[in-house]
């Protein structure tokens, strides 16, 4: 556990380190929507751009306006303070406004201070809908992604390699899915802090490692006796959420998240990449269609048939949504899932939360305790 | 909500108001002013757009006839599309559906009434919906919700790619009302056949999804007419831009409101091609004679808002400017990017610009595409904002055309995408010799920000500015 917890919560880990130290290359991406199988098969680390240890905005505030989510501000924050140093390039992806604005705010902060913006930058068009000319254009933006890639890098990237890669990609993905059995299970062996150190690592080391890692840690939950037994059960939902912390604080003494609808979280492993035919029109196929996110429009009740089937699967006491304030697209959408899920039966929490250091933790907690509350009082009445 | 709010349905008090307003020049001098003396909250409007002379007359009418489509579509067999200000309506039209733009609903409420759209906006949050969305949406779109407007038949929005919150809006209504929805998906290029070949597939798509849902089949001659006189509409909007460049500009700080207002409630129809027309021959009027459009005959400054506007009660913005003497050079939302604008001719910039060509069902289709992915807002923000063609190009390019003295921001809080950007714009804008302002109101909601503090700090630029 001490490596995925070290990969998750340091930016520049032991492996990141080790990688360049071999020489290695980083590309970071700002979304769960750009193919990493694209930069293994090209030597490079995929590596998701993370907000973590950001204490001040001070950077961020002075290129982004004030009513922005405080997710890119923190990653802005970051890069303006050297933390992305170690990146060789950078993928910015219009995952919803205040991300794709981070393209041009990086962009800017690198004029105005020379060494913040890596030297390969690029502007990643993700459409927001899955059809078959929306996959046409999606597969030639993955195609100019890759050009872009092996002309600054010098690399080649080839069919072959291409679907070494996603065969491995996908075996992690089936760990992570028997992983996921354990981590739903009843009296499950590992809390959800722990569980989203798991799956997070995956976004910030070697794959090789994390495969070899994963691989063993299912092992090792089989044969584990230790049991997390009497805590309510969550799903947590909503906003990107890259903070073991948030969990932690969620979780607290009395209640264990065994479930999520996150991008940094079980999202990041849902479908596989099929092995058969065109590798980049296979990656465009995945990746457009299978992040349920809601910045894919109109497709809300696909996403609470998900959620449904989620929450039954790993028998929930509750669902917590929650937001990054100013994220209007989970917000929203959190509205729609909290008048469902309750009509369904499944008790739900929306919180409203800032980015970055908890600052908010005593008013989350007091919250979460009170939902704790209504759950235990809804078992007892049951 | 109040109980009372829910007395009567929303649109219909609106047609109410804007139908009495309509009938106003009708009576005597004398009538007149004493019928104001009983609309204190709408007197503004009234004698702001009625003392623009015809045009304003035309316009209160149109605003009118608008509102009593609204509520009559269903009992005249028309089916209802709930869609956005940047989206021209002459599809629906041609399809015989009615277009229920709600920004311009939101306008026209926010300005007409005390408590603007409050009610609406917090019904909304009670909803579910977020409070930091837009205003500009969420104004009119809690009326619905609640159930408080005309019946609805489907949801289109052509923002995705281009302003999240606004697409949002639209989402969250469909799924919470159940209706059908369609979105037209914008790439971050707005030239190159790449994104043509784009916008050609989506807006196929669009009238498989307008046919399917309206039960009526595309006819091309009907979309062929509405074409010809959107063509014609640009015309006349060319000849508004180009008279506007005029020292005086003899076009009153009003018009570009009642420009960009007209063609997203009624482009492609001949209610916007009269109030046009009545536009264009008093300013060609004015500039036969040298004449300000200010009303006090002289013009001291000349503003560019690169964005929109604020539309608080009595249109208190625009009596500001014009109390000033500052000539408003338009903003976003009155642009056509029709390949005859003057500032497409002038800055070469026709690749990013439509044309029509109505010779058959395929240059239809393109037309239409093009038009639409080049609406207001969709046009200039949907990449980076410094990417050719994009809003920075844009706005240097309208500000030096009508050599402005300065240049305003104002939108809504709900905006994240100009507000992810609007800092680095004005920096440019600043060092392209354009002073700049960035105003922190809501254009929508007074309550972010009072009417007379946003007044007061417009005014506080230009003071310390020393452009006053």
């Amino acid at each position: 556990m001490k490596e995925f917890m070290e990969a998750a919560t340091v930016l520049n880990n032991r492996r990141v380190g080790e990688w360049k130290a071999q020489g290695g290359r980083v590309v970071g991406y700002t979304c769960s929507y750009v193919p990493d199988e694209l930069f293994h098969a090209a030597g490079i680390l995929p590596y998701r751009i993370r907000g973590i240890g950001a204490s001040e905005t001070t950077i961020g505030d002075t290129y982004f306006g004030p009513f922005i989510c405080s997710l890119p501000k923190c990653m802005l924050q970051l890069a303006g303070e050297g933390k992305f140093d170690f990146l060789d390039g950078a993928i910015i992806t219009p995952g919803c406004d205040s991300m794709r604005r981070l393209d041009e705010c990086w962009r800017k902060a690198g004029d105005d201070n020379p060494g913040v913006l890596p030297k390969f930058f690029f502007h990643f068009g993700v459409p927001h809908k899955y059809s078959d000319y929306t996959i046409a254009w999606f597969t030639v933006e993955i195609q100019r992604l890759k050009a872009a890639v092996e002309g600054h890098f010098g690399v080649v990237i080839t069919d072959e390699k291409l679907a070494a890669s996603i065969r491995l990609f996908n075996r992690g993905r089936d760990l992570l899915e028997a992983f996921d059995a354990f981590r739903t299970a009843e009296d499950p062996p590992i809390g959800g802090a722990d569980a989203l150190a798991v799956i997070m690592a995956g976004t910030t080391m070697p794959r090789e490692r994390y495969t070899e890692l994963l691989e063993g840690l299912v092992g090792g939950l089989g044969r584990s006796a230790s049991r997390i037994t009497g805590k309510a059960r969550l799903m947590l939902v909503g906003s990107a959420n890259d903070d073991v912390e948030l969990v932690c604080a969620i979780e607290g003494a009395s209640a264990i998240v065994v479930a999520d609808n996150l991008c940094f979280g079980s999202r990041f492993h849902a479908d596989r990449v099929s092995e058969d035919g065109d590798p980049i029109e296979a990656l465009a196929r995945r990746y457009l269609a299978k992040n349920e996110c809601p910045r894919v429009y109109g497709e809300y009740k696909a996403r609470l048939a998900t959620l449904r089937h989620k929450a039954e699967q790993a028998r929930v006491d509750g669902v917590v949504l929650q937001n990054i304030r100013f994220c209007d697209l989970h917000g929203s959408e959190n509205g729609l899932f909290e008048r469902d899920l309750e009509a369904a039966g499944i008790p739900c929490i929306r919180l409203e939360r800032e980015y970055g250091p908890l600052v908010e933790t005593g008013r989350m907690k007091m919250r979460i305790d009170a939902f704790i509350e209504r759950i235990r009082q809804r078992r007892k009445t049951a | 909500m109040r109980p009372e709010t829910r007395e009567y349905q929303f649109d219909w008090m609106l047609w109410s108001c804007f139908s009495a307003a309509s009938k106003l020049n009708a009576g005597t001098p004398k009538e007149y002013r004493r019928m104001l003396e009983y609309i204190p909250s709408f007197r503004g409007v009234v004698e702001t757009v009625l003392d623009a002379g015809e045009p304003g007359q035309r316009f209160i009418e149109i605003c009118a006839t608008y509102l009593d489509n609204v509520i009559n579509a269903k009992s005249r067999g028309q089916k209802t599309a709930i869609t956005t200000f940047c989206f021209s309506p002459a599809i629906f039209y041609a399809m015989d559906i009615m277009p229920i733009c709600l920004e311009v609903i939101s306008v026209m409420m926010t300005f007409t009434y005390k408590r603007g759209t409050t009610e609406f906006l917090d019904y909304c949050n009670e909803a579910g919906y977020t409070e930091t969305s837009c205003s500009s949406q969420r104004g009119s779109i809690g009326a619905y919700l609640a159930g408080l407007g005309a019946e609805i038949d489907m949801i289109v929005t052509d923002t995705p790619g281009v302003c999240d919150t606004n697409a949002n809006a639209f989402a969250f209504a469909a799924a919470y009302l159940d209706k059908p929805f369609f979105q037209l998906d914008m790439p971050p290029d707005l030239t190159g056949e790449r994104s043509n070949e784009y916008h050609r597939a989506d807006y196929t798509a669009l009238i498989s999804f307008l046919e399917q849902h309206s039960g009526k089949r595309l006819d091309l001659e009907r979309l062929r007419e509405k074409l010809i006189e959107v063509q014609k509409q640009d015309e006349m909007i060319a000849e508004l831009e180009e008279l506007a460049r005029m020292v005086p500009n003899p076009l009153p700080v009003v018009y570009n409101f009642m420009v960009y207002a007209s063609r997203f409630l009624f482009a492609g129809m001949p209610e916007c091609t009269r109030t046009l027309e009545s536009l264009l021959a008093l300013a060609r009027q004015n500039a036969a004679e040298g004449k300000s459009g200010i009303s006090g005959g002289a013009e001291r400054l000349r503003s560019y808002f690169c964005y929109i506007d604020h539309y608080v009660q009595n249109l208190k913005l625009w009596q500001m400017l014009d109390a000033n003497g500052i000539c408003y050079q338009g903003n976003i939302l009155s642009r056509s990017w029709a390949s005859n604008a003057p500032h497409v001719r002038e800055f070469g910039t026709q690749e990013a610009a439509y044309t029509l060509d109505t010779a058959n069902l395929d240059g239809l289709i393109d037309t239409m595409a093009m038009l639409n992915s080049r609406m207001p807002m969709i046009k200039s923000i949907r990449g980076p904002y410094d990417a050719p063609n994009m809003w920075l190009q844009d706005t240097l390019s309208l500000a030096t055309m009508y050599n402005v003295d300065f240049i305003v921001y104002n939108g809504t809080p709900g905006c994240r995408n100009t507000w992810g950007m609007v800092k680095l714009l004005a920096r440019d804008t600043e060092k392209a010799g354009f002073p700049t302002f960035i105003m922190y109101a809501d254009a929508f909601d007074e309550r972010v920000q009072s009417w007379e503090t946003t007044r007061d700090r417009f005014m506080e630029f230009l003071n310390v500015r020393r452009l006053l």
